[in-house]
C-alpha cells in the first residue's frame, strides 16, 4: 500500500472562486482518513484533486514520496468509488468488476482470479452472473468497491459511497467498509457529510468548513477536544449546546443562572476573568441538577435515552435553547420547569471561536 | 497450457458468455445476406419467377430468425443450439445445389437472344458466400458443443468438490 502527502493544496476555479485553502495532510500507510464537513466545504473537491479529476491550483501531492501533482488520473494508481456506483447496466457483475483490468489487457486468467477473490471478500460470489439492476443498492455499492479492489490500487478513494442507501443499509454497508479496510489494510480517503460515518470509520478525521481544514485528529479527539465552535457543533448528535457567559471569580455567569467553576477550570480561564466566552456543553453531559433553570418545550423518548428540549428560563417567554440527553425514560411535559447541571464543559474564545486550552 | 490455467479457463466459462460462437453466427447471417442480395438482384427474363424463389425467400426469413435465436442460445452455452446450427450450416451447402447450380447451367431467351441466367462470376461469388456462411455456422456449432461439454464437466467437478 502507500503513503500520501498533501502539501499546501489550493483549488481556485476559473471564475476565481477558491474552494480549498492551504490543505495539508499526511496519510500514513494503511490509514483510513475521513474528510467530513457540510455541503460545499471542499471535501469532494479535495478528493477529486487527489484522484486527478480536478487540477491542483497550487501545492504538491506526493504518493510514496513521488510527486504526482501533474500526473494524469489513470496513472495515479488510485481507485475511486462514487456515490452513484457508476456500474455498466448492460454488463454482468463479473464483467463490471473485470472491466478495468480488461481495458488494461491483463491476462484473462489473472483477471478471473482477482475478480473471484474480490467477490469472495465482498460476499458477491453468488451474484456474479446478475446484472446491476437485479441487485440492491448495498450490493451495487459492494460491486463498485469490488471493481476498485481488483485493481489493487495504492489508495482507495470513496466519495460519499453510502449517501444513496437507506438508513438500515447504510449501517450494514458501513460495517462492511470497515471490515474491508481491516482486511485489506489499505490506505483510504473517505468523504462524507455524515458525522456518524466519520466517527465510526475513521482512523483520523479531517473536519472542513468553507474550504479550510478546521481540525485533524482521531474521532475521540474531535469529539472530546474540538478545536473550535464549528467542530464542536458539527461533531456529536444532538449537537453541542452553546451559551454566552461571563467569567467571574470562581463562576460563570449567564443570563438567569450561575455555574461554579472547579479549580482546574478557574486556572484554564484565568486570562478570561471579566470577559465573555462561549460555553459549550454536549447534551449527554447534562444531568438534572441545580445550576440552570430550564422550561421544557419538547421531550423525545428514545427508549434508552430521552432528549429534553427547552429554553433557559429568563423569566420571559423565550430564552437560550438547550437540549439535554438524559439516561432512561423521562416524562416531561411542555412548560415543566427543571434545573440542569453540566458535568463537562467546553470553553471557546468568543472572538476567535477557538477552544480555550491550557498553554494555548 | 498448464492444468491450472486450463481449469481457470473452464471456470471463466461460468461467467463469460460464449461470444466466439455468437459472433460466428452473426458472420454466418451476414454472408447469407450477401448471398440473397446477390441472387435476388438478378433480373434475367422470367427465369426466377417460380415457386422456388418464393420458397427461398421464406427459407431465408426462417434462417435469419433461427440463427439469431441460436446466437443467443450459444452465447449462454445451450448445447441444443449446436445441433440447430450444424443442421442450418449443412443446409447452406445444400442450397448451392438448388437455385445457384441450376441457374448457373441454365439459359433463357432475353429479347430473342439466348442468355446465360447466372454468369460464372456471380455463381462463384454466391458459392463463396454460402460456403463461408456454412463454415461459420458449423464452426459456431462445434465451438459451442465443445465448450458446453467442458463446462458441464467442470460444473460436475465443482459440485463433487463442494459435496
Amino acid at each position: 500500500m502507500a503513503t500520501l502527502s498533501i502539501q499546501h493544496i489550493d483549488k481556485i476555479y476559473d471564475n476565481n472562486v477558491q474552494a480549498v485553502f492551504d490543505f495539508n495532510l499526511d496519510v500514513k500507510d494503511g490509514e483510513l482518513i475521513v474528510l467530513v464537513g457540510p455541503s460545499g466545504c471542499g471535501k469532494s473537491t479535495t478528493l477529486r484533486m487527489v484522484a486527478g479529476l480536478e487540477d491542483i491550483s497550487a501545492g504538491k501531492l506526493l504518493l510514496d514520496g513521488r510527486d504526482i501533482t501533474a500526473t494524469p488520473a489513470k496513472d495515479r494508481d488510485m481507485a475511486m468509488v462514487f456515490q452513484s456506483y457508476a456500474l455498466y447496466g448492460h454488463m454482468t457483475i463479473y464483467e463490471n468488476m473485470a472491466f478495468s483490468l480488461t481495458l488494461r489487457k491483463e491476462n484473462p486468467n489473472v483477471i478471473h482470479k482477482k475478480v473471484l477473490a474480490a467477490a469472495e471478500i465482498l460476499g458477491l460470489t453468488s451474484q456474479l452472473n446478475k446484472k446491476p439492476s437485479q441487485l440492491s443498492g448495498g450490493q451495487r455499492q459492494r460491486v463498485a468497491m469490488g471493481r476498485s479492489i481488483v485493481r489493487n490500487p495504492k489508495v482507495f478513494l470513496f466519495d460519499e459511497p453510502l449517501s444513496n442507501l437507506d438508513a438500515k443499509l447504510r449501517g450494514s454497508t458501513r460495517r462492511e467498509i470497515l471490515l474491508l479496510h481491516k482486511r485489506l489494510q489499505a490506505t483510504m480517503l473517505y468523504v462524507t457529510h455524515d458525522q456518524t460515518e466519520a466517527l465510526t470509520l475513521a482512523d483520523r478525521i479531517v473536519c472542513m468548513s468553507m474550504g479550510h481544514v478546521q481540525q485533524v485528529g482521531t474521532p475521540l479527539e474531535l469529539y472530546d477536544s474540538p478545536a473550535n465552535i464549528f467542530v464542536a457543533s458539527f461533531i456529536g448528535l444532538p449537537p453541542m449546546n452553546f451559551f454566552d457567559v461571563r467569567v467571574s471569580a470562581g463562576e460563570l455567569i449567564g443570563e438567569g443562572y450561575k455555574i461554579a467553576l472547579s479549580a482546574e477550570e478557574q486556572d484554564l480561564l484565568k486570562d478570561y476573568v471579566n470577559k465573555e466566552i462561549t460555553l459549550g456543553v454536549r447534551p449527554e453531559d447534562i444531568a438534572v441538577g441545580t445550576d440552570v433553570p430550564v422550561k421544557v418545550t419538547n421531550c423525545e423518548n428514545l427508549g434508552m435515552n430521552t432528549l429534553v428540549h427547552g429554553n433557559v428560563d429568563l423569566g420571559q417567554t423565550r430564552g437560550v435553547k438547550l437540549t439535554a440527553k438524559l439516561k432512561g425514560w423521562c416524562e416531561y411535559k411542555t412548560g415543566d420547569a427543571v434545573s440542569f447541571s453540566f458535568k463537562r464543559k467546553h470553553f471557546f474564545d468568543k472572538e476567535t471561536t477557538n477552544a480555550i486550552r491550557k498553554g494555548v | 497450457m498448464t492444468a491450472e490455467e486450463l481449469t481457470i479457463r473452464r471456470d471463466r466459462m461460468r461467467f463469460i458468455k460464449n461470444s466466439l460462437s455468437a459472433n460466428l453466427c452473426y458472420i454466418g447471417i451476414l454472408f447469407d445476406v450477401f448471398y440473397f442480395v446477390s441472387l435476388y438482384k438478378s433480373d434475367v427474363g422470367s427465369y426466377y419467377y417460380n415457386i422456388m424463389i418464393g420458397a427461398s425467400i421464406v427459407y431465408n426469413l426462417l434462417f435469419l430468425l433461427a440463427v439469431f435465436l441460436a446466437s443467443e442460445g450459444v452465447k449462454n452455452y445451450k448445447m441444443g443450439y449446436s445441433y440447430l446450427l450444424a443442421a442450418v450450416g449443412v443446409m447452406q451447402i445444400v442450397r448451392i445445389f438448388v437455385i445457384p447450380m441450376q441457374a448457373h447451367s441454365a439459359t433463357t431467351l432475353v429479347n430473342g437472344v439466348e442468355t446465360a441466367v447466372m454468369s460464372d462470376g456471380q455463381f462463384y461469388r454466391i458459392l463463396v458466400f454460402l460456403v463461408v456462411s456454412a463454415a461459420c455456422l458449423i464452426a459456431s456449432a462445434a465451438v459451442n458443443y465443445s465448450r458446453c461439454r467442458e463446462l458441464t464437466a467442470h460444473l460436475k467437478t465443482l459440485e463433487s468438490q463442494s459435496a
